[in-house]
């Protein structure tokens, strides 16, 4: 009797399982990476979602199972057993997240720190975020500045914000780095370009009326593509 | 719309406070709301007047500044000015000027007439539904406004209104359902259900209850009021971040104001909370024989009263910052734009907490009685409390992680971000074990419950991917962020509240709602919540920024679905409020336990006498002890039963 529940839950379980990895398998959730950093940050995100899909089919298991099984009409007088707590199963659930958590913790701080690695060849770009516009200056060739953002591909881009008036934040969806530009501190992200093609850079920080449409072209090019436009800019 | 009590009752207490009517003089002198009324005018008057004279002393040009007027005259003097008209300080200036005072005077005290939920009004029970009545006039208003933008969002492109408008709805929103209805509406809860559970006859401090409900609307009416400023509501958030709130119109002062108010009113009923958990409990009632409820109002308090000054500081420096002319966040003058931040999140963080913990509590009340089991693993559900409270303090920066704050503090903000996950599992997992085997009664409050239960979860789960540093720089503010505290804070906290309404509701008004109408609003909201929120992980993750009035045409199709979908979910409210209403006034009188509950609010009538117990109870066993023979939780008159037993052994 007690075996054919457990296995009428874990059936359940299976069912839920399935269904949510349908949903988060079918749907593409997640922009197609254009850094490395983003394709560093999509394997913890798959990570969180192998975790979030065990543990939500657990949960939802047993709920459904519960009520399934052990519902009553509303005359019913009983009581249940009185079972006051487990303290093996305390301790299981108390330390099987802990361990989950903590895994994720290094893997996510082990990320972090490859995605703020600085690498040899550097293209600066300061970002000069300001009502409801943004300014690229490539302080590496000269006085070059656009209003767009051009990146070679491959290469790392070390971008410096800076904020004129109130908060913005840089953000390529694609790119999967975001960072706020601060009045009065320098604040910095990197990005390394791993293919070509037309993105947005969109502010992300509630900046007063123009915010929602305070957008910038954002373009990766073969290096060749960019040493050419960057000689247009200088010109 | 009356709770009125038995007739026994009022000539029990003969004393009872009589309405001044008849008389003219009584009317406009006497406390009440018509005092309140011209006091609140004339409070406004003299602080304008003062305002104006001190510049025109000073010779300082304007004489009339319109923002410093309305803060000191509307936002300060008639506020307390109209507190004082409806009689919330009278006892303390009778004190204060050595006129004779009652201290036992229980004049206002108890509801006898509907007029009497619209005074200052001393019963923890009065004041309970004044609480929840009120808040689900604020939550009625900030989800108009929700359904307001979700019409502007359905499409991309502008249709209905201005940015700053729009920008306007979106922060009174959230400023409406956080401070004007999600934590008052727990205060509200707490208020009827603890003093009962716990055996007393009151809060510890009734008059200070009082006044703390009536600093609620003051804060209410100003965030919705800061709509008819010139400029515009406050339109930057309902974080309000410097140094944007610094440049915003008139609106944004409404919100520093508004936000002292309603922070002043959580203090002060935290402060209650405590000292009345602390010493008003029956004899026997120790920690470990409280319920879950009031442990989490206990734990909840102790985040509020050290957590609040933060927020009320925070919005001071702005106000500052724009009236005064400091620096405070002001770079060109040496200020501090991330200090702002650091500030707001130490308050806003265990707020979040604030906003969930007394869910935990009436979830597990709910919980336990509807499954007729006692709560699985009590103590560490009560530590798992604690546990949240410390660590709640302890994470704040996690809000943080792309403002640009030092970046040492991301690894271990995140560290102690992820721990939270374990206490908050513990509960999760006690829960569905205090299910198991239970005898399982499907009541409109255990499948709000239910449904808070697997809600949560999927908010928590999100909640670990915002945890994490790297996940967090990629979906930090964008519609990923507004879908994790939507599952947070309304599959969770409203969810919660909707259970803890349904649940108390035959105690309250000592009527039973209609159970199919209760169900129906379930399905509805359930299904409907999880169409509006669910898509926002997607969009948000695809490239859709939050707090935007117009975005890319991509994303056109979704957003009709989700803005349809939240008009469902809007209607499905109506359904709520029209079973409150009918049934407060012509439902079927309900049991005194039609729930079999074991805790103490449930053994005594339905609604509760007026001073709650007859004799105070002697508490003699934990409060969920479903299934264990001969176990008791309390003597509810232990000097009668006493007595009883003398006679059987003479």
């Amino acid at each position: 009797m007690v075996r054919k529940g457990i296995v009428q839950l874990v059936a359940i379980g299976v069912v839920i399982g399935i269904a949510v990895t349908l949903v988060a398998v079918l749907f593409q959730w997640l922009p197609t990476s254009a850094s490395e950093e983003f394709d560093r940050i999509q394997d913890i995100y798959w990570f969180a979602t192998v975790m979030s899909i065990v543990i939500f089919s657990l949960v939802a298991a047993v709920v459904v199972f519960s009520v399934w099984k052990w519902r009553v009409p509303p005359d019913d007088d009983a009581e249940g057993p009185p079972i006051h707590g487990h303290t093996g199963l305390e301790i299981v659930w108390t330390a099987v997240p802990a361990i989950l958590v903590i895994v994720l913790g290094i893997v996510s701080a082990f990320v972090l720190s490859e995605n703020g690695k600085a690498s040899d060849n550097q293209l600066h770009v300061r970002v000069i975020a300001q009502q409801f516009a943004w300014k690229f200056e490539y302080g590496d060739y000269g006085k070059a500045e656009s209003g767009e953002l051009v990146l070679p591909v491959g290469r790392q881009a070390e971008f410096t914000m800076e904020a004129v008036d109130v908060l913005h934040s840089f953000w390529v969806p694609q790119f999967g780095q975001k960072m706020d530009a601060v009045p009065g501190i320098e604040t910095k992200i990197l990005v390394t370009p791993t293919r070509t093609g037309d993105f947005a850079v969109i502010c992300a920080e509630l900046c007063g009326l123009g915010h929602a449409t305070m957008r910038a072209k954002a373009r990766v090019v073969s290096q060749a593509d960019f040493d050419k436009w960057i000689q247009d800019q200088r010109a | 719309m009356t709770a009125t009590h038995p007739e026994q009752d009022v000539q029990q207490y003969p004393a009872h406070f009589e309405p001044p009517h008849g008389s003219t003089w009584r009317l406009f002198f006497g406390p009440g709301l018509v005092r309140g009324a011209w006091m609140a005018g004339l409070g406004f008057l003299l602080g304008a007047g003062l305002v104006c004279l001190l510049r025109a002393w000073w010779g300082w040009d304007p004489v009339w500044n319109t923002e410093v007027v309305l803060v000191v005259g509307a936002m300060v003097v008639a506020p307390i000015f109209f507190l004082a008209g409806i009689g919330s300080f009278d006892y303390w200036l009778y004190y204060i000027a050595g006129r004779p005072t009652r201290p036992e005077d229980h004049s206002g005290h108890g509801a006898y007439s509907w007029k009497d939920y619209f005074r200052v009004n001393t019963d923890h029970k009065v004041i309970g539904i004044q609480y929840l009545v009120t808040t689900f006039v604020f939550f009625t208003v900030g989800g108009l406004m929700a359904m307001f933008f979700r019409a502007e969002l359905a499409q991309p492109g502008l249709q209905f209104v201005d940015s700053q408008t729009f920008n306007g709805l979106v922060s009174v929103h959230a400023t409406l359902m956080i401070f004007l209805f999600i934590i008052p509406a727990f205060a509200g809860l707490a208020n009827f259900a603890v003093p009962l559970m716990l055996g007393a006859p009151d809060m510890a401090f009734p008059r200070l209850n009082a006044l703390s409900f009536w600093l609620l609307p003051i804060a209410g009416i100003m965030f919705v009021a800061s709509f008819l400023a010139p400029g515009g509501a406050f339109g930057a958030g309902w974080t309000g971040y410097a140094p944007l709130s610094e440049g915003q119109p008139l609106g944004q002062t409404f919100f520093n104001m508004g936000v002292q108010w309603a922070g002043a009113s959580s203090i002060m009923t935290a402060l209650n909370f405590l000292v009345t958990i602390i010493t008003m409990r029956a004899p026997g009632m120790t920690f470990w024989r409280m319920p879950l409820l009031v442990w989490a109002n206990f734990t909840t308090s102790l985040l509020v009263v050290l957590a609040t000054p933060f927020i009320a500081g925070s919005q001071f420096f702005v106000m500052f910052d724009r009236i005064m002319h400091t620096n405070f966040f002001v770079p060109e003058g040496g200020g501090y734009v991330l200090g702002y931040q650091h500030i707001f999140w130490f308050y806003s963080h265990p707020a979040v907490y604030i906003m969930m913990l007394p869910g935990f509590g009436i979830v597990s009340e709910v919980i336990s009685s509807m499954s007729r089991k006692p709560i699985f693993g009590y103590r560490l559900m009560a530590l798992s409390l604690l546990g949240i409270l410390v660590l709640g303090f302890s994470v704040w920066a996690h809000h943080m992680f792309v403002a640009g704050m030092a970046d040492w503090l991301r690894v271990p903000m995140m560290i102690t971000t992820l721990l939270i996950a374990i206490p908050t599992g513990i509960k999760v997992f006690s829960w569905i074990a205090t299910l198991w085997r239970g005898r399982i009664h499907l009541t409109t409050p255990m499948l709000f419950a239910l449904g808070f239960v697997t809600m949560f979860v999927i908010g928590g789960l999100s909640g670990i991917y915002l945890g994490s540093v790297p996940i967090d720089i990629a979906a930090s503010d964008t519609y990923f962020i507004v879908a994790h505290i939507h599952y947070v804070l309304f599959g969770g906290s409203v969810f919660t509240i909707y259970a803890g309404v349904y649940y108390w509701f035959p105690k309250m008004t000592g009527r039973m709602y209609s159970e199919r109408l209760g169900k129906w609003h379930f399905w509805l909201t359930f299904v409907s919540f999880n169409a509006t929120f669910f898509p926002m992980h997607y969009i948000g993750l695809r490239g859709m920024p939050r707090r935007v009035s117009d975005y890319d045409a991509a994303f056109g199709d979704l957003n009709l679905f989700i803005s349809t979908a939240s008009f469902v979910l809007g209607a499905s409210f109506v359904v709520f409020v029209y079973n409150m209403i009918t049934s407060w006034v012509r439902g079927p009188i309900a049991e005194s336990n039609p729930w079999h509950a074991r805790t103490l609010e449930w053994q005594v009538s339905s609604p509760p006498p007026i001073f709650n117990f007859d004799e105070i109870p002697q508490v003699v066993g934990g409060p969920y002890e479903y299934g264990v023979p001969g176990a008791q939780h309390a003597i509810l008159s232990p000097t009668k039963q006493a007595a009883a037993q003398e006679e059987v052994h003479a």
